[in-house]
This record gives structure tokens, C-alpha cells and sequence, in this order.
């Protein structure tokens, strides 16, 4: 599936995996973003990713226990950045562009270099 | 009169819940005495190694150890049967400790038939 | 690792041996059934992950949506963490019963070299590694054909049925037997190793002939070792009066026709295998995370190129090890494991099956006649044994009567 196709948001793109175009995995739709307003048509925006996507979608507690654990950041990915869509959602640049990846790569200082083979 | 009736049956109630109660427990010393028996016979014919059998002996003694305090009826033929498994010495011969194990077995059918 | 880590672990040893010694030959069709569905539900998931590239826990978020999501992590998480304890006490009992050497610090020590080989070998020799060392376990069918077993009862063992002139409390047990049998032979972490492999190793729609064959025969050897178990255990501890009570009580199945040196491959083997489902575990969890947060994953990266996949693993080992160390008896962490697992089974196989049902993934490649039946079947008989776990639980004080 291509930008620009019709798309059933939950059936089709809400919680696929995200690969950005080395072939990196750097998240999961966890909400979207629309534009247009009532009785207009509307858009896909902007893919958002994060924990902080969840807030529309779980319960109060159950958020209030996400943010204490995992924070409450969104990433929001330009919907024109996707690529192509199928089994997960490939993008057309690298996850750092779209503000992807950056806690992968804070933890990634964390881990020792050396001794795998 | 009739109090001392009731009185009677809740305490009868009562002691025939403990040997049900105890049943897993029965059954579980009469297992670790018959492979407590199986250790020494393989071990006896050369069959097991030093350390395997000395760890099965102490694991044995520990389950044996936990079964015994968790009886609800300490004074009861079983308790006594168990605590002369206990009282074996490691190397005890095999067809001791199965003679245990087999007076553990009678009671534990007797239980569950009754 | 399939055949043995995936299959035989610390739980159908247990389980395999008290229900040779308390039912003799009567369960065996208990194992085949369960093989047959892990079989089905394996081939699935290598099937998804070859076609769609990706594996199961990706799309099982895409499938159930966050919040049925999140429960079915959750409740996957925790089972596999305590089975991944129950594999690392496993491993601390039978070094124990090798070395002599304190089972706790035994615990150590084996959390110790699992994360070591975890961190240094790539994904290839890790399975070669445990694998391999495990089909040690072959010890238990050599010791099966040796002492002349009744090759017809054993036969007879495979057709269904439930042995005549049972007790009500003895009809429980066998129930309770049953359940868990099907529980542990259909462990949620093998699939979602099994389906994460398939893309750690680059699987395609070329490779669905190596995951059908890779999917029976593997599972197919586990089981048969773990029948083995049992029939050693019918011939030798029921006669015998014998639970057995005891993990390492197994191992004398094979001293008893083998002596020493037997015995010595057999707990080899016991280690091997059981640390094989240790490693299996502990990134199962792992995968089930990272790919349900969307983290970078494999065990084909370097530990650094996929640090919160490495942080996952890790922590998994370290509060598994917390869990042993804690004293618990492994026997109880292996029944909770099982309990915990039935309980979650049906949420693990609906997703797969809808996902391999569903041709928008899958396209040529989709569930056929043959895999749907018997996925719908397996999925209703799951769901039975999940109803009735914690009742028969409860009923027969974990199998004991």
C-alpha cells in the first residue's frame, strides 16, 4: 500500500511496526494524527509514536502507570516520510530525521563494546 | 446430653479431616522412601556416583523433613511411621527403607478407600 | 534447540516421570496430542514469519489492538519469566547433583555462563550449542529400548483414553495430568522463539519446506524423548511405589540399565536441555518486548546494536535468578509455570491464527483446509484446558490427590 491509498486506520496502519529505510526497526504507530475538520475531508497527517500516544487509548490508571515507567514523549513521524505500507510501515528516511530511534541510542552508550563474535 | 453429642461429632468431624488432609503428605513420604530404597540399591551395585547419591539422600531427607511438620496429626500411626523413615541412616538397606515405604502405602489405600 | 530446549525442559521431565510412575503408559496420547499441536501452531508461526517478515509479536499487537495487547505481554511475560526461573533452578539442581556443589550457588554460576554464551555467541551457535549438547537426552530411549519396555502397551498408550477403575480423586489427578502435559508441551515462548528465529535466520516463502520439516521433526524428537521418559518411568518407578518426589530421579532411568556412565549422560543431558529452555525463555521474553515496543531486536546484532533488546534479556536472566534465590522449591515454580501458562495459551494462539488465516498477509501462503481445522481444534481444546486448570489445581493440590 502507498501514501495516497485509501487506508483503514485500525485494520490497515494503528500498531504496525515502524522500519525506517536502513532497515531499522524504530517504533510502532501507536496513534495518528488527522487533519480536515467535521463534514471536510480528511488527511493522515502525521504517524505518532511514543508513549505518550497512549494516552487516548488506555485506560487513566493504566497511562498513569505507563508514564511513570516509560515517560510520556510522542514522536511524530510527517506522514509524507512513509514509504510504503504492508506488514509494517517502511519510511523514505532515516529514524533519526523523524526523531526516532533516540532512546535506542541513549541506552546504546550504556552497553560495552566488545567480546561478541 | 445432646452438647456432649455435638461436642462428640465435631471432634470426630475434626480427627477425620486430619489423615484426609495428610493423604498428599503420606504419599509423598511413601515416594521418597521408595526412592530413597532405589538410590542405595543402584548405589550399592556400583551403578550411581558419589555425589548423585549423597544429594539424592540430603534432597530426600529435606522432603521428608518438610512432609513430616506439615502433618496435622503428629501423634497418628502414620506420623510414627514416617518419623522411623526419618530415623534411617543414609546407607540404610534398601529393603528396610522399602518396608517403610510399603506400611506407608497400606495406610495411604486404607485413607483413600475410606 | 526446538526438539530438546523447546521441548524438554525441567517441566515435562517432572511431569513426564510422575505421570509414567502414577497412570503408567495411559498418558503417552497426552503428549502426542500436544505435539501434534504445537506442531500446527510452529509451522504457523514459521509460516507468518517467512511470508509476512515478521514475527508473531509484531503483528499480534497489529491484531489485538494496545490494550488486549498489553494484557496478552503481560500476561505471556510473566509465565515465561517464571518458567525461565523453573529453568534456572532446574539447572542449579541438576549441577548440584553432578557436582556435589550448593544448588543456589549452582544457580549462579549457570546464570552466569547463560548470560556469558548469550552475550558472546551469535544466534547459529547458540542453538547449535544447546542443541546439540542436549540431544544427550537420547540417553532416555536408549535406556527405554534396554530394558525390554512392553513395546504394546507402549503402542497402546497412544490411543486416547482414560485408564478403567479409577478413583474419583484418581479421575482428578489424571485430569489434572492431562492439563498440564498439554500445558507444557505447548509453552507460548516456543512459538514466539520459533517464529523470531525464522527472521533472525532470514526465513522466505523459500524456506516454508524447511520450517514444515523443521516444525514435525524437531517437535517430534522432543516428544519422543519425553515419552521415553515416561515409559522409563511406568517400567521402573510404578512398580516401584516411586512419585517420584524428586527431579534428579530421573536421571536413574537410565543408570538403572547404564550405570554410572549413564547416569552421567543422562544428567548431561538434563542440564543441556533444560538450559537450552532457559535460553529459549529468557529471549522469548525478550522478543515478545522489544517487538511489541517497536525496539530493535536479534541475537544476529551485536548486544550493542540492539541495547534495550540486550537490557530485556539480561534483566530476565537477573530476575529469574532473584526468584531461585529467593529460596522457592523449583518443583512449585515448575507448577506455576504450567498453571500460568494454560492460562494464557488461548490469547497466544488467536492472534496467530488469525494472522496465518488472513490473506492480506500471508497471500498464497495462507492457512489451507488442513491447518485451519486443526488450528480451530487445537484453539478449542487450549481454551477447555484453560478453564479447567485452576479448578483441578485447586482440587488435587497441584496433582498431588
Amino acid at each position: 500500500m502507498k501514501p495516497g491509498d485509501p487506508i483503514k486506520l485500525v485494520a490497515e496502519l494503528l500498531d504496525l511496526p515502524i522500519m525506517d529505510k536502513d532497515g531499522r526497526y524504530c517504533g510502532i504507530v501507536d496513534d495518528v494524527e488527522l487533519s480536515g475538520n467535521a463534514g471536510k475531508k480528511m488527511r493522515l497527517s502525521a504517524l505518532l509514536v511514543g508513549p505518550g500516544a497512549y494516552e487516548g487509548r488506555l485506560p487513566r490508571w493504566a497511562y498513569w502507570l505507563t508514564r511513570m515507567i516509560a515517560g510520556d514523549r510522542i514522536a511524530r513521524v510527517p506522514f509524507a516520510e512513509v514509504d510504503h505500507i504492508h506488514t509494517s510501515v517502511h519510511l523514505k528516511c532515516r529514524a533519526e530525521v523523524v526523531g526516532l530511534h533516540t532512546v535506542e541510542d541513549k541506552v546504546r552508550r550504556m552497553i560495552p563494546k566488545g567480546g561478541a563474535l | 446430653m445432646q452438647r456432649l453429642l455435638l461436642i462428640a461429632a465435631v471432634l470426630v468431624a475434626g480427627c477425620s479431616k486430619g489423615p484426609e488432609a495428610d493423604l498428599q503428605y503420606i504419599s509423598k513420604a511413601r515416594s521418597l522412601g521408595a526412592e530413597w530404597a532405589l538410590v542405595n540399591e543402584q548405589s550399592n551395585a556400583g551403578k550411581l556416583t558419589g555425589n548423585y547419591t549423597r544429594t539424592m539422600r540430603e534432597a530426600v531427607r529435606e522432603q521428608l523433613k518438610t512432609a513430616s511438620s506439615s502433618l496435622t496429626q503428629p501423634n497418628s500411626n502414620y506420623a510414627r511411621e514416617i518419623g522411623a523413615l526419618m530415623a534411617e541412616p543414609d546407607d540404610a538397606p534398601p529393603a528396610q527403607l522399602r518396608a517403610h515405604a510399603d506400611k506407608l502405602k497400606q495406610i495411604e489405600d486404607g485413607l483413600e478407600s475410606a | 534447540m526446538t526438539a530438546v530446549g523447546g521441548f524438554v525442559d525441567i517441566s515435562e521431565l517432572v511431569f513426564a516421570a510422575k505421570a509414567g510412575s502414577l497412570f503408567g503408559y495411559a498418558l503417552i496420547w497426552a503428549f502426542a496430542l500436544g505435539t501434534i499441536g504445537i506442531i500446527v501452531f510452529s509451522e504457523m508461526s514459521g509460516r507468518v514469519a517467512a511470508v509476512a517478515k515478521q514475527p508473531v509479536f509484531n503483528l499480534m499487537r497489529h491484531r489485538l489492538g494496545l490494550k488486549l495487547g498489553l494484557l496478552t505481554l503481560a500476561a505471556s511475560a510473566i509465565s515465561t519469566l517464571i518458567t525461565c526461573a523453573a529453568e534456572v533452578g532446574g539447572m542449579g539442581l541438576i549441577l548440584h547433583y553432578l557436582t556435589g556443589w550448593p544448588y543456589l550457588a549452582m544457580a549462579i554460576a549457570s546464570t552466569a555462563v547463560l548470560l556469558a554464551s548469550m552475550w558472546v555467541l551469535p544466534f547459529k551457535w547458540i542453538e547449535r550449542t544447546y542443541g546439540l549438547l542436549g540431544l544427550l537426552m537420547i540417553s532416555f530411549a536408549a535406556a527405554l529400548v534396554s530394558i525390554h519396555a512392553p513395546w504394546g502397551k507402549i503402542a497402546g498408550g497412544f490411543v486416547p483414553h482414560v485408564p478403567s477403575g479409577l478413583s474419583t480423586k484418581q479421575m482428578l489427578a489424571f485430569a489434572y495430568f492431562l492439563v498440564a502435559i498439554l500445558s507444557a508441551v505447548l509453552f507460548p515462548y516456543e512459538t514466539y522463539f520459533y517464529s523470531s528465529g525464522g527472521i533472525e535466520e532470514q526465513w522466505g516463502p523459500k524456506d516454508l519446506a524447511t520450517n514444515r520439516v523443521t516444525s514435525i521433526v524437531g517437535m517430534s524428537l522432543g516428544s519422543l524423548l519425553a515419552i521415553s521418559i515416561l515409559a522409563n518411568s511406568a517400567q521402573l518407578f510404578g512398580p516401584a511405589n516411586v512419585g517420584p518426589e524428586i527431579p534428579g530421579s530421573a536421571a536413574l532411568e537410565v543408570a538403572i540399565p547404564f550405570g554410572s556412565t549413564g547416569l552421567l549422560l543422562a544428567l548431561l543431558g538434563m542440564l543441556f536441555a533444560v538450559a537450552g529452555a532457559a535460553v529459549e525463555t529468557c529471549m522469548s521474553n525478550a522478543y515478545a518486548v522489544s517487538q511489541f515496543f517497536g525496539w530493535e531486536w536479534g541475537r544476529h546484532k551485536k548486544p550493542w546494536e540492539a541495547p534495550r533488546f540486550t537490557i530485556a534479556w539480561i534483566a530476565c536472566f537477573v530476575v529469574a535468578l532473584a526468584m531461585v534465590l529467593t529460596g522457592i522449591d523449583p518443583m512449585t515454580l515448575v507448577e506455576y509455570a504450567v498453571l500460568f501458562s494454560i492460562l494464557v495459551l488461548p490469547l497466544t494462539y488467536l492472534p496467530l491464527m488469525l494472522l496465518a488465516n488472513d490473506r492480506k498477509y500471508m497471500s498464497q501462503y495462507v492457512n489451507g483446509r488442513l491447518a485451519k481445522s486443526l488450528g480451530w481444534l487445537f484453539f478449542g481444546i487450549i481454551t477447555a484446558a484453560a478453564a479447567a486448570a485452576i479448578p483441578l489445581y485447586l482440587l488435587t493440590s497441584g496433582g498431588q490427590g
